[in-house]
């Protein structure tokens, strides 16, 4: 299949028509796989406070 | 319960890497971005709950989170975008860094952002909200202000009145960010607004000066404004919304969709401006001198915001790696630093590109000209790196080789000679003093090979010492004639001043010469310089001075190798032997 015709799934899970009602009873292990994967990153690139502003000409 | 995962389609990727991304591309990076705060939300909530006895944090937490449920069902879309918010988004991650710590997050700032829900909506609550510095923050909103000394104080409000600690009394309807053109409200400091609108389109955005999950920059947030400050950020970015609406589209539309936040920067000297993949839809940066800069910088910064964010769905690069040559950087940065500066100069070359022929003046349209090939030679020296690496995912190598492709398209439409001249030179110096500065050779190779040098063995039978990057190995002291090379295209009609006077301050015989265009005398001097003195900087001024003279051998030598270069004839000196630069380099050649 080519690049064009590709749906990218992504590793953010969909939330946004789920209300915070329900958002609060997932429990933990619907979303474990994804905040693992969150954490994971976060934790091999460090705390992102990054800044980009130190531009020379 | 089955949840789905954010996807982005083929097309917006291919957008995306061709260095843009409409406004429809960004909205879906944006709803990714609610759903990460809503995922980060999750996490938070869990570790409340689970937290014994409850704290008056925990129970604020609890109190914050049911005024947003409420909110929720009242209207969606007010509690939609007030979790999208970067306020949110910075909070949230700053609590899941504590919570992997091990140390208490900061659960009360829920119970405000339900206030700021409620406050909006007009839904009556009552409940204990932390106090900082005398302050309570709405985000979004604005922030209570003289509340008194205690951490915390209680918020009633009956969806007409807040009323705060029991004393101050605010009407609710007051409590909206600051555009300027409503009455002064006692203890209340709404957030800047700044509304841009050019050609029927609009631009919202709130100048931040309050929120502290903001205040995460290299330089602290702008947290007093006079009013003549404030008049004066309104200005510019009117004036850049419309520079940016009429000629950039391509970047309008969507930084007014991706946007909704500047925070800005106490200045320094230069112009700062920053993005954190904490805070998407936030930009920091001091005030920008001109229109066209705020232009630019939002179109720098906005490119960092959209990779932060398409990399937070489909990881593009793995960790790790070393470090390497980054062309708008003095310091040797990771491969991630890399990409990200890589996809925020494929923007800037495209703003230059067009405003090159925006501009009308002849030295502006120098400066863009220098600046679109200047950026384009960077984007270009730093993309083989980044794929050859072999740390990007597939993915990221399909993103990586479409920006670079994007590159190419570009050189198709060359600026004028003299810009491209101004442009290569001014890279070459960056190149050439990074490797200085960062290069480490093996000495006892280094002087293997100058004894064969001098021994007049071939230079192509011997072996070439192990290179490697470490910070700093030499002190070089180039500023100033740096300085005066990027004058011709920042300040022309200043160096042409200088030029015509003779008056180069700061710099020795041989960096003036090369500074008036006087090549062959400069090389001259740098050959007379260096015989006295093994200085890096006269060798970098010397490489520069030789790529100004017509094409010969050696110029590529002195491209590669000046860190060998520079070595060898300074264990010869230090053998009290003077070798002639040129003759070195021509060794090699």
């Amino acid at each position: 299949m080519s690049l064009q015709k590709q749906e990218l799934s992504s590793v953010i899970p969909d939330l946004r028509e789920l209300s915070l009602e329900r958002l609060a009873e997932l429990g933990d292990s619907v979303l474990a796989h994804s905040i693992a994967l969150y954490r994971q990153r976060l934790k091999e690139t460090g705390v992102p406070l990054s800044s980009f502003g130190a531009r020379i000409s | 319960m089955l949840i789905t995962t954010h996807s982005l389609s083929a097309d917006a990727f291919l957008e995306l890497a061709d260095g843009a991304g409409d406004s429809v591309v960004v909205r879906q990076l944006r709803e990714a971005q609610l759903s990460k705060h809503l995922m980060l939300l999750h996490v938070v909530a869990e570790a409340a709950n689970g937290t014994h006895p409850l704290s008056r944090a925990t129970a604020a937490f609890r109190a914050g989170y049911q005024l947003l449920v409420e909110a929720q069902a009242a209207d969606p879309s007010v509690v939609a975008r007030l979790l999208g918010l970067p306020h949110i988004g910075s909070w949230a991650h700053d609590c899941l860094a504590c919570l992997d710590k091990g140390t208490p997050p900061d659960f009360g700032y829920l119970a405000v952002v339900g206030a700021a829900a409620a406050v909006r909506l007009g839904i009556p609550f009552e409940m204990e909200v932390p106090v900082r510095d005398g302050r309570v923050p709405l985000p979004g909103l604005g922030c209570l202000e003289a509340v008194g000394q205690g951490e915390w104080v209680r918020l009633s409000c009956d969806a007409e009145r807040l009323i705060v600690g029991g004393c101050i009394d605010v009407p609710c309807a007051a409590l909206v960010p600051d555009d300027g053109s409503g009455e002064a409200v006692p203890h209340w400091r709404g957030t800047l607004l700044a509304r841009a609108v050019a050609d029927g389109q609009a631009w919202e955005v709130l100048l931040e000066t309050a929120d502290r999950y903001l205040d995460r920059y290299t330089l602290p947030m702008l947290t007093v404004m006079s009013a003549a400050e404030v008049t004066n950020w309104r200005r510019l970015i009117q004036s850049a919304w419309e520079l940016l609406v009429r000629h950039h589209e391509w970047a309008a539309g969507p930084i007014a969709e991706g946007v909704p936040v500047i925070v800005p920067l106490v200045p320094r000297s230069d112009l700062d401006s920053a993005t954190s993949p904490a805070a998407f839809g936030s930009i920091a940066t001091s005030l920008p001198p001109s229109p066209v800069i705020m232009a630019e910088t939002l179109v720098h910064e906005f490119q960092h915001i959209k990779l932060c964010a398409l990399m937070d769905m489909l990881p593009l690069i793995e960790p790790g790696g070393g470090r390497g040559y980054a062309p708008w950087r003095d310091d040797p940065r990771p491969m991630g630093g890399i990409l990200q500066g890589v996809y925020a100069f494929t923007g800037i070359v495209r703003f230059w590109d067009v405003q090159r022929h925006v501009e009308t003046e002849p030295d502006a349209v120098l400066r863009a000209s220098v600046l679109c090939e200047r950026w384009r030679l960077a984007v270009e020296l730093a993309v083989g790196p980044l794929l050859d690496q072999g740390l990007l995912t597939p993915d990221g190598v399909r993103f990586v080789s479409l920006l670079r492709e994007q590159g190419r398209h570009i050189q198709h439409g060359r600026v004028p000679a003299e810009a491209a001249e101004i442009a290569r030179e001014v890279a070459l110096d960056n190149w050439l003093t990074w490797q200085l500065t960062h290069t480490a050779l093996d000495a006892s190779a280094v002087a293997a090979l100058a004894a064969a040098y001098r021994q007049g063995e071939p230079a192509d039978e011997q072996a070439v010492p192990r290179a490697w990057i470490q910070n700093d190995v030499r002190k070089i002291d180039s500023i100033q004639r740096s300085r005066l090379l990027v004058m011709r295209y920042q300040e022309p009609s200043r160096y042409r001043q200088l030029s015509a006077t003779g008056d180069m301050p700061g710099l020795g015989l041989a960096d003036a010469l090369l500074v008036r265009g006087d090549a062959a005398a400069a090389v001259e001097a740098y050959r007379v310089q260096l015989a006295a003195e093994p200085d890096p900087a006269a060798w970098i001024g010397l490489a520069l001075a030789v790529h100004r003279l017509s094409p010969m051998p050696s110029q590529p030598v002195f491209a590669v190798h000046l860190p060998l270069l520079f070595e060898m004839h300074a264990c010869l000196a230090d053998q009290e032997i003077c070798v002639d630069p040129l003759k070195l380099a021509a060794w090699f050649a």
